[in-house]
């Protein structure tokens, strides 16, 4: 009990990933992130937010950016078990490289599939916007950012929390049903023996 | 309120950039976030922009000088300076960036040329205003809080 107290306490300090190339938007993010309580890293590519993810498993130079298709599933042990908590992904769309969208799709088919991704942009295009929410994007904010846009993010902040105690119930459970099947089959072999 | 003449004159220097269009709402969005922790805010994100955006100014100088332009290119570079420029609030500086990629999306080479022109204009002109504003302000910080009354 007092162990999920605390775990409850931690997740009030919500940990955002912020991906964007420029230094400006960076800065202002972090700063309009910082101000509303989050904690914030920040990031200058989409490589460089796979990396922090734990998600960089191909080292191959010669594999583009968007050649995902066949190693998407074979992470290893998810970093969140290992202590790194992240709440809300926030990329921007335009990068040179890996886009916003090519993130979205890695880390939507990855461990960290249930963490919220909003994606950013200076451009408003519908079609690259029902694209992003399509591939999993919780929702399409325009730049340059204001602070009532965080009032948004709050939202699937607090939508994360819930799946983040949801998880740790599952682990706590799965401790006592390793114990429970234990038990039982001591029972059924007490019951076969009858 | 704004008792001491600094104080004042400040005030005026700021709504006069905004109503002479050098400024747009996004450089209030700066302001709000500024408070005692990071009391220069605005001026850090200022001073950054025209530090990050030279190399920007300077690629497109480039760019310009090869024949027959690039203007995919011109205007992948824009598209960043104008990003940047926005997230300041830098109105004119922001408009002269959106008729640059309209030139360039229309192929016209004459237009780009013009039109770089003029926002190294807009660009140079904010810089000095905004120098001017933020020397202001430091000088009426500490009397703004001499003349508070007790």
């Amino acid at each position: 009990m007092q162990q999920r107290q605390q775990q409850q306490q931690e997740q009030h300090h919500f940990h955002v990933l912020a991906v964007d190339d420029s230094v400006i938007d960076r800065k202002l993010l972090e700063k309009l992130l910082k101000v509303s309580s989050y904690q914030v890293t920040c990031v200058d590519s989409g490589d460089k937010a796979l990396e922090y993810l734990g998600l960089l498993n191909n080292l191959d130079p010669h594999s583009t950016a968007s050649s995902f298709s066949s190693t998407s599933s074979s992470c290893s042990q998810p970093p969140q078990q290992e202590g790194l908590k992240v709440n809300l992904i926030m990329t921007d769309f335009c990068m040179p490289g890996m886009s916003g969208y090519d993130l979205l799709k890695r880390v939507k088919g990855s461990s960290w599939k249930d963490v919220p991704v909003v994606v950013m942009s200076s451009e408003n295009v519908p079609s690259i916007i029902s694209m992003c929410l399509e591939g999993g994007a919780e929702e399409f904010l325009l730049k340059p950012l204001q602070l009532s846009d965080l009032d948004k993010i709050q939202t699937y902040l607090l939508k994360s929390l819930h799946h983040s105690c949801t998880n740790i119930d599952k682990t706590d459970l799965i401790d006592h049903v390793d114990e429970d099947i234990n038990n039982n089959n001591d029972d059924n072999n007490n019951n076969n023996n009858r | 309120m704004e008792r001491n003449p600094m104080g004042r004159q400040l005030a005026i220097m700021r709504q006069s950039l905004f109503d002479q269009g050098y400024l747009d709402e996004q450089f209030i969005q700066l302001e709000e976030l500024q408070d005692d922790a990071n009391p220069n805010f605005v001026e850090e994100v200022v001073t950054l922009y025209y530090r990050d955006s030279a190399r920007l100014i300077l690629n497109i100088e480039q760019a310009l000088e090869r024949k027959p332009f690039d203007f995919n290119k011109l205007d992948d570079y824009m598209h960043q300076f104008k990003g940047s420029s926005s997230s300041i609030g830098a109105k004119k500086v922001k408009a002269e960036s959106t008729l640059f990629r309209e030139y360039c999306k229309s192929g016209n080479g004459e237009g780009c040329t013009r039109t770089f022109q003029q926002l190294k204009k807009e660009y140079a002109t904010l810089r000095k205003k905004l120098e001017a504003y933020f020397q202001m302000a430091r000088q009426a910080g500490p009397m703004e809080t001499a003349c508070r009354p007790k």
